[in-house]
């Protein structure tokens, strides 16, 4: 039987980032993944991370999976992909399959970084083929490269559901609607704008009633409904899709430690109780990232490190001062997430009615996904009326993230180092219109305006994350914030380089009059 | 309290969708878990044994919540006073062959 110091059982952003930390201490670790890619849910992450620099903001998710699998191959960490743990049993026993055999290891310290698992719930024709989790229809699209079908109905607004939304749009998949039984946008309003832009509408207070169909899924009918969640009869509405996607919520992984005696508690599913190093009742054995409650992966990364630290004191590899160190400043930059509307303390509570700044918060974005026309310039990220190009920052929640600040050289912009404040325009600085902002925002909230571009016309410059790019000299219509063509539109340049990873620039001509209005391009079909 | 098996629960009423398929490995309806109530399985591990559910390739992972809303609405308790099913090795689906296969090499390797 094989021993190490430290095994870690998941190789997301938690268990890596734990075998990081324990691996540069000296600990002997290994880390045992049941997939064939380490990384957990980040490999399939193709969008840009909120948070601070520190919390690897701005870099795509599975960028990041990479990042940490590079850095624990290079401190001696041996991950095992393709390796499923099967058991956890008394004196740290783990039992893996891999390769059609079992394998027993032994360890001193255990860490569990075990993820989360999709919920679903049941309706009439969910058995259907074309019924899937959202997180399904993801791994499909962006690792695999396939079209999970042509239309689709995603249920459920949290983030998970309006990411991967976006996503199967930028798949060439038509999202025909976004549903949520609850009366408000769950998610980051920064994400559900980006969907509102492209025209997906939104159903608030709305259940899925029935997926039809005989072999598969083509079509599904949805209903409102009344105070305690129950569809109203005559509501009923009908999509023709052929795929319904659940973004309901997830599980903890948890029947590891709950094999291993661990005592465990409810948290919206079952978790071991851990202290705040994350040690369960069971000394040595630690729960990590989503396994220990549902966060993200920023949070996860942070969980991590705080119990592959905690375990390396355990085995007597950190003596208590550096233990102290090190978990102050994680937990310092685990709270910088923790503040603000969407925080763990603050889940399922929807009755915000003001930023933490006193902004009234706009009710427009939580039930239809976009902020009015009138409402942007409420908030300090947008002035319009200038003369020359500027920013204007429709980011309008207290969300943990400040790219924004970070890319603009010239003091444009500023979040300060509460980073679920506000963007604020600084109207002293000068803009030079380098774009870097627009490129640099995690949720594609900046828009570059000049409303003096010539005598007729003002010029925006959106982010644009579709292909093909359209050119200089296309033409086409803009849409507003709620996708609705609302004038002509000509393409002036499509920038891209290495610093704006993946997100053009894309430059429009529009009536002056539309440059507060226009929000994107659709080329006109030839 | 939940488990004060003298309490009354009332007779089994039957609903439009008891039909519906909760646990899909192993095909057991609403209607099934419902009834299995009334016939005095309390707990989610009586069920699980009485019928199935949560026993089939994804070992409860997508039915066990559901499956555990039906039985506690069904007993008029919040679903976080019932207990989870007793987790087991072997925690993902695996070939008896290779479950069994414990050779010295296996272990001593
Ligand atoms: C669609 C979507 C979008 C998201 N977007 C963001 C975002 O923008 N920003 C953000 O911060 N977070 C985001 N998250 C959340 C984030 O992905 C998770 O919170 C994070 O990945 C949790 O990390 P983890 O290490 O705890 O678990 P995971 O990443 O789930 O990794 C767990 C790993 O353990 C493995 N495993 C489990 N059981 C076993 C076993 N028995 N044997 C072997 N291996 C096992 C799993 O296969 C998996 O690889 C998103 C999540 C989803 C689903
Ligand atoms: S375009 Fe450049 S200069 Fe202008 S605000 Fe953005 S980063 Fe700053
Ligand atoms: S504007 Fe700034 S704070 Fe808002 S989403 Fe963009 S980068 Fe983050």
């Amino acid at each position: 039987m094989v021993r190490y110091d430290l095994i870690i059982v998941g190789a997301g952003p938690a268990g890596l980032s734990a075998a990081i930390i324990a691996a540069k201490q000296g600990v002997r670790t290994a880390v045992f993944d049941e997939n064939e890619r380490p990384g957990g849910q980040l490999f399939k992450q193709i969008h840009k991370f909120f948070g601070s620099r520190e919390h690897r903001a701005k870099v795509r998710g599975f960028r990041i999976g990479e990042q940490l699998l590079e850095e624990a191959r290079e401190c001696g960490v041996e991950v095992h992909l393709n390796a499923t743990v099967m058991g956890l049993y008394d004196k740290k026993e783990v039992l893996v399959m891999a390769d059609g055999e079992t394998h027993h290891f032994k360890a001193d310290a255990i860490i569990l970084a075990t993820g989360a698992r999709e919920n679903f719930i049941p309706f009439a024709g969910w058995t259907l083929p074309g019924v899937m989790g959202a997180g399904a229809a993801q791994t499909m699209v962006n690792l695999h490269g396939v079209q999970p079908g042509s239309r689709v109905l995603m249920v459920g607004t949290g983030n998970v559901g309006l990411v991967v939304s976006y996503q199967l749009m930028q798949a060439g998949i038509q999202v025909e609607a976004l549903i949520d039984a609850a009366p408000r946008v769950g998610g980051y309003g920064v994400h559900a704008a980006k969907l509102a832009r492209l025209g997906v509408p939104f159903y608030l207070s709305h259940t899925i009633v029935k997926a039809e169909g005989t072999d598969k899924v083509t079509g599904a009918v949805i209903a409102q409904v009344d105070e305690k969640f129950q569809p109203i009869p005559g509501t009923e509405k009908h999509f023709d899709v052929d795929t319904i996607c659940m973004a309901v919520g997830l599980s903890p992984m948890s029947e590891l430690p709950a094999m291993a005696g661990c005592q465990m508690e409810d948290k919206g599913g079952a978790v071991p109780k851990v202290d705040a190093c994350g040690e369960t009742s069971i000394p040595g054995i630690f729960a990590a990232g989503d396994a220990a409650g549902i966060e993200e992966a920023s949070s996860a990364m942070i969980t991590g490190q705080i119990a592959g630290i905690a375990a390396a004191r355990r085995l007597g590899y950190v003596d208590e001062e550096m233990f102290e160190a090190e978990t102050d400043r994680l937990r310092a930059s685990l709270q910088k997430l923790h503040e603000g509307m969407f925080s763990p303390q603050n889940r399922g509570r929807n009755d915000f009615t003001e930023t933490d700044e006193g902004y009234p918060i706009s009710q427009s974005l939580l039930h239809k996904g976009y902020m009015e026309d009138q409402e942007i310039t409420r908030y300090p990220g947008a002035v319009s009326g200038k003369s020359g190009v500027h920013p204007v920052i429709e980011c309008s929640q207290n969300i943990p993230c400040d790219p924004c600040q970070d890319a603009c050289k010239f003091g444009c912009i500023r979040v300060g180092d509460e980073i679920t404040r506000l963007p604020c325009v600084n109207e002293e600085a000068k803009c030079t219109g380098c774009g870097l902002c627009v490129a640099s925002c995690s949720g594609q909230a900046i828009f570059l305006v000049d409303e003096t571009y010539d005598e007729e016309h003002a010029a925006v410059t959106l982010p644009y994350e579709f292909l093909p790019y359209p050119q200089a000299g296309d033409k086409g219509v803009a849409l507003g914030r709620d996708g609705r063509e609302v004038c002509e539109a000509e393409v002036v340049s499509l920038k891209i380089n290495k610093a704006m990873d993946q997100t053009a620039l894309l430059t429009i001509k529009v009536p002056r009059e539309m440059a507060m209005t226009a929000r994107f391009f659709k080329k006109k079909e030839a | 309290m939940i488990l004060d098996r003298s309490r009354d629960i009332g007779e089994f009423v039957p609903e439009k969708d008891d039909d519906l398929i909760i646990c899909r490995c192993e095909e057991i309806t609403k209607g099934e878990i419902r009834r299995a109530v009334h016939e005095g399985m309390w707990t989610m591990t009586e069920v699980r044994r009485y019928l199935r559910t949560g026993m089939g390739l994804c070992q409860g992972k997508t039915c066990g919540r559901n499956v555990k809303a039906i039985i506690a609405k069904e007993l008029g308790v919040k679903p976080v006073q019932l207990e989870d099913c007793r987790a087991r090795g072997p925690a993902r689906p695996v070939e008896m062959g290779t479950f069994g296969d414990e050779t010295e090499a296996c272990i001593e390797e």
